[in-house]
């Protein structure tokens, strides 16, 4: 970056002394329910491959479009939804269901693009996605854990670093492979903690001797940076669902989705800012209505349990949930029982912090084809995330003192789903 | 007085090539710029490095690693007043330059995109072999603008353009910041808001002359080689413009002239005309004039980039910071020293290793990185004390391999009959992570440093460095375990991995250290990862 520093956006909450967070709880109990109350978090439930409206939010039963699947009623009166979602009906007084989307592209790559940074694709600019945003703006500085943490139903852990784009690598997604914890975040068996202990106090005066006399942002930050992972380091117990009490975890399930919804709800309560948490596999252009039952009803029980246990905790006022996608499906059939991509008409849930629950914002004809009212786009969402955590989305990030909106200003927040 | 002794040296080579004015240094003349740049510099100026630290120094620069205890102890030994420049000619001589410079321009040049049309080994060693040769780097970039990629034997070359798939606005983007030093990204879309000298039209300038160019047989297959149409020109239209006008552009560098191009006769617009599965071969080519416009005197942008980048290798910084921000509205901290740099760098044929060893010999180059006292705002680019720079991914590693006597340890189990080849591949082979972890985003230039999370773990409990620590084969923890006097293994450890004595604080923290361990061993192992990890390892001051 080149000159300006980015001016201040967000309101912080002063923490006071929150101490260092201990293994797998909180120093102070006091300072953790402060913590709880005043920090905003951000919880993306991404249904990857694009997820079928039709067979979740804004169900059309009965038509030529519609499949073999009924409505059900929620607990919200003259609300329905798929009945591939019975856990979740029960929800729907949390849930702010937004069925007017139109995003504009019906690619995997350019789709979730689009969803993840608000906006459409314009040359010469890359837009940071909204975890970096959120823990660019809502990030504590009292948090030890990275802001911005996906975790990935495959693959190893690691560093994605692409994410944050000009809100700098501070930023960027850390990544976990099927909710696995960071590579190397635990003490190598040949290592007891006492020589590690004593190796850092090492280290740590060799710092202090060479920043008598030599000092940039660059050694601090390097300096720094161990004292930083060993917080994450004493906390590594956070990163395994295995140490969840048991009655908690079952309510999840045991299967991958639940165990990685579980983590991200043990990364949030940690501290955590913005937690992603991918589910694939939706791209059913074939069999899609068997595919949606196996998906959903992996989604669906652990999904209605996170809210329950976000709830108990007194966390859900203060964690922003979504489950999006990069995309729905075509109302139309094809010959193998599948439905392809669609970005005219589909829809996302929000519940949680700053939302208003048991709302439908959007309306689509009978057969799902057009949005008929109250169509938004990803940037309307964006602004809406943003308004729900207490931020002003209005304001610009400066890069190379170039003024960059946060949010497309040609679009605005959801009124009507907004608390 | 060393000066005094170094400027005979140098007026002595100088004679022989036939190029200097005698009495004048060019070292010198350099820092005669620096000095007037501040009032009252010599004053507020840090004195110059110590001999420890500018050997550090000058070994990571030139060779890309840090120098051995018996290295280490050999120059503290020496006493002829003309030592330095004796050093920094054996690094230039050695092999270690080579590798060092391939490094940088790979970076520069490649900045870590994933290898696709061109095999990482094939291009290492293409750019080995060109800094072995001190290729002039006007013939370089002509050789990387101008190969199609078809002949096996050459094809690494052409990395540059293959691996960035052609992509117009891509090497439009990157031609312009990696040899001209201009980032004429938003020319993309319009005249740039707030540099008046980067204009749309210049940007296709640039496009046009690859704009007829595509990958045959298509940009996916992976030993695609680079053809061109004999038609085509690039349009563009600015998103400020209310009326949207579409304009056009012939081949033209900025502030160069256009190309001009013969009206192609009917029919003879091809020497080998387009069908299918036929690579086209244009009469003319508008990409055969790219390597010539780009290094031509013509454009003074090129040599003053190079420049430029060599000067921040060495001291950190820039003249014109950032490196690819060159516009009168951010001019160079010292132009008249960046202009005479230039005409001198294109006199001497622009010739690399003779920069880097102009620019070595410079106090600017061996002054100390230690702040002096009440010199709390000097900015950076006044020169008045050194900059820390960070190792690169590169340096490190191979810092580290030799801190920790792995590069020992394999060089005594190769035997006497191993070559610096064999070596040398056995510790290249252990870069990747190195790399992958430490290096920066693909495609973006390394400018920031930064240490993430991913980073410190991998530093403080990966395998990669842990794996060195262990005793073995006459590595350091082997040597330090067979040293009963703590005194003497802080001074072993301390020589080995920041090329220094300890303080006696230091050397009592070791004593300490020692005798409170359970385990010796282990206890030396750990302590030669805090030196390791420490900044000051971390950053070359």
């Amino acid at each position: 970056m080149r000159s300006l520093p980015t001016p201040p956006v967000s309101r912080r909450a002063f923490l006071g002394a929150t101490a260092a967070l201990g293994l797998g709880g909180f120093a102070n109990p006091a300072a953790a329910a402060e913590l709880k109350k005043s920090q905003k978090r951000v919880l993306v439930i991404f249904l990857s491959g694009g997820v079928s409206q039709l067979e979740t939010w804004d169900p059309k039963p009965n038509t030529d479009t519609g499949g073999p699947f009924k409505a059900i009623p929620t607990s919200v009166a003259g609300t329905h939804i798929s009945e591939l979602l019975p856990h979740t009906a029960k929800q729907a007084h949390r849930l702010a269901i937004v069925r007017g989307l139109n995003s504009g592209s019906d690619d995997h790559g350019i789709g979730q693009k689009i969803m993840l940074t608000g906006r459409k694709m314009e040359p010469g600019i890359d837009y940071p996605h909204i975890g970096a945003v959120a823990a660019k703006l809502l990030a504590s500085d009292q948090s030890a854990l990275p802001g911005h943490i996906q975790i990935l139903p495959k693959g190893g852990s690691g560093f994605t670093g692409g994410d944050a784009t000009f809100l700098g690598p501070r930023f960027a997604s850390v990544s976990l492979g099927d909710g696995k914890p960071p590579a190397d975040i635990l003490r190598p068996t040949g290592l007891p903690a006492d020589a590690d202990a004593a190796r850092e106090a090492f280290r740590q005066k060799l710092n202090a001797r060479f920043a008598k006399s030599r000092k940039s942002a660059a050694t601090e930050a390097y300096s720094e940076s161990y004292t930083q992972a060993e917080r994450v380091v004493r906390q590594a117990a956070v990163f395994d669902v295995s140490k969840e009490d048991p009655r908690v975890a079952e309510r999840y399930g045991r299967h991958d989705f639940g165990r990685h919804l579980l983590l991200a709800r043990r990364l949030l309560e940690a501290g955590v800012t913005y937690v992603k948490v991918s589910h694939s596999n939706y791209d059913t252009h074939h069999e899609n209505f068997d595919f949606h039952i196996e998906q959903l009803g992996e989604f669906d029980r652990p999904f209605a349990a996170l809210l329950d246990d976000l709830s108990d905790r007194g966390m859900l006022d203060s964690t922003l949930v979504v489950v999006m996608s990069e995309m729905g499906r075509t109302p139309r059939i094809n010959d193998r029982y599948g439905r392809d991509h669609w970005s005219k008409a589909w829809s996302v849930c929000l519940a949680g912090a700053g939302i208003k629950g048991g709302v439908v914002v959007g309306k689509t004809n009978a057969t799902g084809t057009a949005v008929t009212d109250g169509q938004v786009s990803s940037g309307h969402l964006f602004h809406t995330y943003l308004r729900a955590v207490g931020l002003d989305s209005t304001k610009n990030f400066y890069p190379d003192a170039r003024p960059v909106p946060v949010a497309d200003p040609k679009a605005a927040a959801i009124p009507e789903v907004l608390a | 007085m060393l000066g005094h002794t170094r400027s005979f040296a140098a007026v002595t080579i100088l004679s022989l090539s036939g190029l200097a004015p005698a009495a004048d240094p060019f070292p010198a003349r350099i820092d005669r710029h620096i000095a007037a740049g501040v009032p009252d510099f010599k004053r507020k100026a840090a004195p110059l490095a110590t001999d420890e630290e500018f050997l550090r120094r000058a070994y990571l620069d030139l060779a890309g690693t840090t120098p051995t205890v018996a290295e280490l102890h050999e120059f503290s030994n020496d006493l002829a007043k003309d030592r330095r420049a004796k050093l920094i000619d054996k690094l230039l001589a050695a092999p270690g330059y080579a590798r060092r410079m391939a490094w940088h321009f790979d970076v520069m040049l490649m900045e870590r995109r994933p290898d696709a049309k061109v095999p990482r080994a094939a291009w290492e060693t293409y750019l080995h072999s060109a800094f072995e040769k001190n290729t002039p780097y006007d013939a370089f970039v002509r050789d990387l603008l101008s190969n199609d990629g078809g002949d096996p034997k050459t094809r690494a070359a052409a990395k540059f353009l293959l691996d960035r798939d052609l992509e117009p606005h891509l090497v439009t983007k990157d031609i312009g910041r990696v040899f001209l030093g201009r980032n004429m990204q938003c020319a993309q879309c319009h005249d740039h808001p707030a540099v008046d000298t980067y204009k749309q039209a210049e940007y296709y300038g640039i496009q046009a002359f690859l704009n007829r160019s595509f990958l045959f047989p298509n940009a996916k297959a992976a030993t695609a080689v680079i053809a061109e149409k004999a038609e085509g020109d690039v349009t563009f239209t600015s998103v400020f413009d209310k009326n949207k006008l579409t304009h056009t552009t012939t081949p033209r560098l900025p502030g160069g002239k256009p190309l001009v191009e013969p009206k192609a006769e009917k029919g003879k617009e091809y020497t080998v005309a387009p069908a299918k599965d036929v690579k086209p071969v244009p009469t003319f080519s508008r990409r055969a004039r790219l390597a010539a416009a780009v290094t031509g005197p013509e454009n003074p942008a090129f040599a003053r980039n190079i420049v430029n980048r060599m000067w921040a290798m060495l001291m950190g910084r820039g003249l014109v910071h950032p490196l690819d921000w060159d516009h009168v509205d951010n001019p160079a901290s010292h132009p008249a020293l960046l202009d005479e740099l230039t005409a001198e760098f294109v006199k001497h044929k622009y010739d690399l290793k003779w920069l880097v060893r102009e620019l070595a010999l410079t106090d600017t180059y061996q002054r100390s990185s230690e702040m002096p006292a009440g010199l709390d705002d000097a900015g950076e680019d006044r020169y008045l004390v050194a900059i820390l720079k960070p190792l690169t991914p590169e340096q490190f590693a191979y810092a580290t391999m030799q801190a920790t006597g792995l590069t020992d340890a394999e060089r005594a189990a190769l035997g006497v009959k191993g070559t610096p080849a064999q070596l040398d591949a056995r510790l290249a082979a252990r870069l990747a992570p190195f790399r992958k972890i430490l290096g920066g985003k693909a495609g973006e230039a390394d400018d920031d440093f930064s240490a993430t999370l991913d980073q410190t773990l991998f530093l403080k409990y990966g395998t990669a460095v842990r794996g060195m620590l262990p005793p073995r084969g006459g590595n350091l923890t082997a040597r330090l375990g067979a040293i009963s006097n703590p005194d003497a293994v802080a001074d072993e450890l301390f020589a080995a991995v920041l090329t220094r004595r300890p303080t006696a604080d230091e050397r009592a923290d070791v004593g300490d250290t020692l005798k409170a361990a359970s385990d010796r061993q282990s206890a030396l192992n750990e302590l030669v990862w805090a030196l390791v990890a420490s900044a000051e390892f971390r950053f070359n001051h």
